[in-house]
């Protein structure tokens, strides 16, 4: 492909301009992989680099250190006691405790460690299946609890999280107790462990503040993200509940059931949810998007009056919980509801539904989703209408002048200013609302349920209707059926196609690369 | 002299067609306000019908009656739920804000190592659906006991624990506000902790009230991770949940008006807060969209 | 390539507000006409009348003969550069100037060769591709005037184009203006605040206040026979002095009496006091800050004062003297005529001597504030 400069791509027209773009766009396409592999490579790289230069900085430490120094490798933070950081040391001394009390104790982390079997395909994750034994004093058969594989899996994640902070923070106490070490031969003071306190709320101020919040997502959504990755590749079903059964570790084995696309396989189930998800997104993002923008318009135009009143109205539906709202509408459209029963009257509409022997129009796999759409347009269109409402103000109104001067309809000026702008703007935006409607829960399983439905896979009923994250809420809701493994397996599958669109996106889109372009 | 007058009935034509295109906007806004409205005033009317059950052909009560308002202090549960999810929603908006607001303003206003990973690493994570951790969540509460009859202690600890990811609306606000305060403040002598909350955060009153605001909010709204972790036990119930059950095919014909008559409770508290703090509200969407 | 003309046009905005009034005036083909004033003082709004930006309440705008009161902005051929530029963020350079001619669905071709051919005038070529946010404040005013070059059409408004730009560019970009004045050959309005601006681009300057017109005159014309004090003060800098004072006649001469001086009134303007036949009197007088010379001490026409500040500008010297009444002065002084000595007196704390050139001075009615020579 030749590369044009400047004024070459200039004189191009329209469709020729489009044509290049677009050759530039699929020819940019191994460029972004290289990129994210050389970015990933690069990764790696400093990673090990960085390993290197520590284990040459601990070495040096070792070599370079005095006795109190060398005594900290084994006894934490006894540099830093001995070099008057009390605070610290004590911290660190109390951190090595602790964390080799917990490894050694008979139910402490080694005994947890042992039991996952980590990867060894068919191996249970626990060693002990709890049974029914007869038992003399009762006379009869009784539970006899083993091990729970949940438990086991918990806590072994928990013991490996443990023991690499062991390691960072036996890192950094070395480190420390060297600094000490350096500054005292200047002759200078270390800080004092009242001088630490002190920095927490100035130089180290960003600590204190991230301190509870890192710790709440580390433990609400890092750990247990973690935790179902490693779920994917294990046998965690209704059946093999972890505490009635073990659950064993299989490798890749859901992979092929859940893309295998004969018989037994939910290839055909995934395919098809997942393209009625990828359909409803895009469906609901840009009829929202579209329409919402078009309302702005219509209210902020010259000589439309209470404008505030209109706004009220719509923004009354984002303050009214959607549960109420959405069963509600829904209850509307079925055969005794309100509107339903008027269209009902429309003969079209029900020689429709009679023919194909439904009762109600959520009955129809088309009309159920045109429905959805069309309430979803009801729910969506308020807050794309503020949130536009805001952008078009902040255009600035010479742009307009000018364009009029310039001989631009009021059409014009929409399709040449007002949209490109908009677009312009709220690019990452649309991305959010895209990847926000792809797990639209409340909108789907409040209104159709994912219904009608269309047959079991992976031990839940599904419907037309369901997209991947209803489907995957059924899967887990604790029936006989139940297939967690397939849950996650589907949970990391939608964090895959989430992030394939953003590197997409994030590529193409300008506003996302020049954030200073509009500010 | 031809064009001239050509010109002018164009102009002339122009007034006019703005009078046609304003009343076709004014149509249009006419028809957007009953069809926004229509729901509303379906479920106040609909719940001081006497019948129980959903019924065809009119919207009007042919009698009006508070039965059914009655009916839910009396015969159902509705007044645990409805306490459960205040009680959930409070807590909400002050732990959320809190966690929203340091977890904002320190990558906002903060320089640090890692403040690029960090937020990179956050970015990443939020492309879980979020859904995926409760099967963990749910197994530890339950050996917690936090599910159940404690679900709403439960609920507040999973709305809030993992709310400092939702950083990004509040983010915008804190960028805008000019560095060289903090500066100034810095060169006067304020600790980072003096300008926190002697400087910046006075000028916050919107971004702490839209948090707060969507803290609230978001229990009453919420039905995924409430149903989840309840598991059908009445008095750790939430109103979604309790309420989701009523108009079950089961119980349709027997619950419909006073999951009417529920709702209109519901939703007087919610709107109006709601409605008092639109302005923030507004703000803090428009604000967000923009920085994205 | 076009005549305006402006007949009895007046702005009232709301009801009773009115920003501009009794504007008359007419501008000849290829005239470079600019509207200058204080701000609030209707230039803009009188721009944006004959943009079509604005509706007009009452009189008429001619361009080329046709009144076009009633068009829209887009039938009035015209071309306006605008403060902030108005340029289009989304839009690459080349699309900002090309989008007039994209609106009247121009073949590409002529796109291209228009384009390029004021963005070669513009020496912006190599930004065509750029977003207008990559660009500095004066290359984002080339792309603005580029927009409004391509158009090719009778009247190229300006509505403060250079007041966004720091000092230094705006010196640059108004010679460039000068320089693309030749290029484009049609008829400019230009508004701005700066009379610096209005006196070295306009053919004719259109002095205006309160929605007034005071003045419309070619720059020689305001700056030596200002028709009122306004005018008077406005044009020129630093501000001319203004000192109450008594004009007198004595045998056949005339001469003001500032602060007990007396300084005969000679050359031209002498000449035209005698032709008026004005009456002694008060009056107030004007003198240009360059207009004041040292004088000697014992020279019945000087001026003892006190200098209280000192700026030295390089090539002139401006002092700040007070004299003994307490009025301030602003004396001009080229620092070429000084020798060392002399500088080293006029600085901060000393007194100095100091007349009035008696052919230059301006004479204004105390009352009426108009010029008693008009």
């Amino acid at each position: 492909m030749k590369k044009l400069n400047d004024l070459e791509y200039l004189k191009l027209n329209k469709l020729q301009a489009l044509w290049y773009k677009l050759q530039l766009f699929i020819f940019a396409i191994p460029g972004w992989f290289k990129r994210l592999g050389l970015k990933i490579w690069n990764l790696i790289k400093s990673f090990g680099l960085g390993v290197k230069d520590e284990t040459l900085d601990i070495a040096h430490t070792f070599t370079k250190g005095n006795w109190a120094v060398k005594l900290s490798f084994l006894i934490f933070g006894f540099g830093n006691l001995y070099y008057g950081q009390i605070l610290r040391g004590i911290f660190f001394l109390l951190f090595e405790v602790i964390f080799i009390v917990y490894m050694i104790l008979p139910s402490g982390g080694g005994y947890w460690l042992g039991k996952c079997n980590w990867f060894q395909k068919g191996a249970t994750i626990g060693t002990v299946q709890g049974k029914f034994e007869y038992d003399y004093v009762y006379d009869t058969d009784v539970w006899v609890a083993g091990d729970d594989s949940v438990k086991v899996l918990l806590y072994g994640l928990l013991t490996v999280i443990f023991i690499v902070a062991f390691i960072w923070t036996w890192r950094l106490q070395v480190k420390q107790c060297r600094i000490c070490m350096d500054i005292t031969a200047k002759g200078k003071k270390v800080k004092s462990g009242k001088d630490d306190l002190k920095s927490l709320l100035d130089d180290q101020f960003h600590k204190t503040l991230l301190a509870l919040p890192l710790v709440g997502i580390l433990a609400f959504t890092v750990l247990p993200i973690i935790f179902m990755v490693l779920i994917a590749f294990t046998s965690y079903d209704a059946a093999h509940d972890g505490y009635s059964n073990l659950f064993s570790w299989v490798g890749l084995e859901h992979f092929n059931e859940l893309f295998n696309f004969g018989q037994g396989g939910l290839g055909l189930a995934f395919g098809e949810i997942l393209s009625w998800t990828l359909m409803w997104s895009f469906f609901a993002t840009f009829s929202n998007y579209f329409l919402g923008m078009f309302v702005a318009i219509m209210i902020n135009k010259k000589g439309i009056k209470i404008k505030k009143f209109w706004r009220t109205i719509l923004v009354m539906t984002i303050a009214i919980p959607q549960f109420v709202s959405l069963l509600y509408v829904s209850k509307l459209f079925t055969t005794s509801g309100l509107i339903g029963s008027a269209l009902n009257k429309i003969p079209a509409i029900y020689n429709y539904l009679d023919v194909n022997n439904f009762v109600s129009l959520w009955d129809s796999p088309v009309v159920s989703k045109i429905l959805l759409i069309v309430i979803n347009i009801w729910v969506g269109i308020p807050y794309i209408m503020l949130m536009a409402t805001g952008i078009l103000m902040n255009i600035p109104q010479d742009l307009y002048e000018s364009s009029k001067i310039d001989g631009a309809s009021s059409v014009q000026q929409f399709t040449k200013i007002t949209l490109p702008y908009m677009l312009f703007v709220t690019g990452p935006y649309l991305l959010t609302s895209f990847v926000g409607n792809l797990n639209n829960f409340n909108v789907i399983y409040l209104l159709s349920g994912g219904n009608p439905i269309k047959g079991t896979a992976g031990g839940a009923s599904i419907g037309y209707t369901d997209l991947l994250i209803t489907w995957l809420f059924k899967m887990t809701l604790g029936s006989t059926e139940s297939k967690y493994y397939m849950a996650s397996l589907i949970g990391i599958l939608v964090f895959i196609v989430v992030a394939v669109l953003s590197l997409i996106v994030y590529n193409v889109i300008p506003s996302t690369k020049n954030e200073e372009d509009y500010k | 002299m031809k064009k001239e007058n050509s010109m002018k009935k164009s102009l002339l034509g122009a007034k006019a067609s703005r009078r046609l295109s304003n009343g076709i906007i004014y149509f249009i806004l006419v028809v957007m306000t009953v069809v926004w409205l229509f729901p509303f005033v379906g479920i106040l009317l609909e719940s001081f019908k006497t019948e129980t059950k959903m019924q065809t052909g009119y919207l009007f009560p042919k009698e009006f009656g508070f039965d059914h308002y009655v009916r839910l202090f009396t015969e159902t549960d509705f007044l645990i739920w409805f306490k459960n999810t205040a009680i959930m929603g409070i807590a909400t908006a002050l732990l959320q804000t809190i966690f929203v607001l340091a977890m904002s303003y320190t990558l906002s206003r903060l320089r640090f190592k890692g403040r690029k990973a960090l937020m990179n690493f956050m970015l990443i994570l939020g492309m879980f659906p979020g859904f995926l951790t409760m099967i963990l969540i749910y197994k530890v509460f339950s050996d917690a006991g936090l599910t159940m009859n404690m679900a709403p202690l439960g609920l507040i600890i999973v709305y809030c624990a993992s709310s400092g990811m939702g950083y990004y609306v509040s983010k915008g606000f804190f960028d805008t506000i000019p560095k060289s305060l903090d500066e100034a403040a810095r060169v006067d002598g304020a600790t980072r902790w003096q300008v926190f909350y002697k400087v910046i955060m006075p000028l916050s009153k919107p971004i702490i009230i839209y948090t707060i605001l969507m803290g609230f909010m978001a229990p009453w709204g919420d039905f995924m991770m409430a149903s989840y972790i309840v598991h059908e036990n009445s008095a750790g119930m939430s109103v979604a949940v309790g309420m989701y059950e009523w108009l079950s095919r089961t119980n349709m014909n027997t619950h419909y008006t006073m999951f009417c008559a529920a709702g209109v409770i519901v939703a007087i508290p919610v709107t109006t807060v709601f409605l008092l703090l639109q302005k923030y509200y507004v703000e803090g969407v428009t604000g967000g969209a923009v920085k994205g | 390539m076009a005549t305006v003309k402006l007949t009895n046009v007046k702005k009232i905005y709301g009801k009773d507000t009115v920003a501009v009034q009794e504007f008359n005036l007419d501008i000849a083909d290829k005239e470079f006409i600019v509207f200058v004033g204080p701000s609030g003082c209707g230039k803009s709004t009188t721009l944006r009348m004959i943009a079509g930006l604005e509706e007009i309440s009452e009189g008429t705008v001619e361009i080329d003969g046709v009144v076009v009161n009633d068009l829209q902005p887009r039938d009035r051929d015209i071309a306006m550069v605008f403060q902030n530029y108005a340029l289009y963020p989304h839009l690459t350079v080349f699309e900002n100037m090309a989008f007039p001619l994209r609106l009247k669905k121009t073949p590409q071709e002529e796109v291209y060769e228009k384009v390029t051919k004021a963005a070669e005038i513009l020496g912006i070529t190599e930004y065509l591709t750029r977003k207008p946010r990559a660009l500095s404040g004066g290359q984002r005013q080339r792309v603005a005037i580029g927009r409004a070059m391509v158009r090719d059409s009778k009247v190229f408004l300006m509505d403060e184009p250079l007041s966004n730009l720091d000092a230094k560019l705006r010196n640059q970009m108004r010679a460039e203006i000068i320089l693309l004045r030749e290029q484009i050959d049609t008829t400019f309005i230009y508004v701005t605040h700066d009379q610096t601006e209005a006196m070295t681009l306009g053919d004719r300057i259109v002095i205006m206040k309160d929605g007034f017109i005071q003045q419309v005159g070619t720059p020689t014309e305001v700056f030596d026979m200002p028709e009122n004090l306004f005018v008077a003060e406005f044009i020129g800098a630093p501000k001319m002095n203004t000192i109450k004072t008594q004009l007198v006649s004595e045998d056949g001469k005339y001469y003001v009496t500032p602060y007990g001086a007396k300084i005969e009134v000679d050359g031209k303007k002498a000449d035209m006091l005698r032709e008026k036949g004005a009456e002694a009197g008060e009056i107030i007088l004007g003198v240009r800050p360059e207009h004041i010379v040292l004088a000697d001490k014992d020279d019945p026409a000087a001026i003892p004062c006190k200098i209280v500040v000192n700026e030295m500008m390089g090539s002139e010297l401006h002092l700040h003297v007070v004299v003994e009444s307490g009025d301030r002065l602003i004396v001009r002084i080229p620092t070429v005529s000084l020798e060392d000595e002399e500088r080293h007196n006029l600085v901060h704390g000393h007194t100095i001597y100091v007349t009035f050139e008696g052919k230059v001075m301006h004479f204004f009615n105390p009352e009426s504030e108009k010029n008693i020579l008009l």
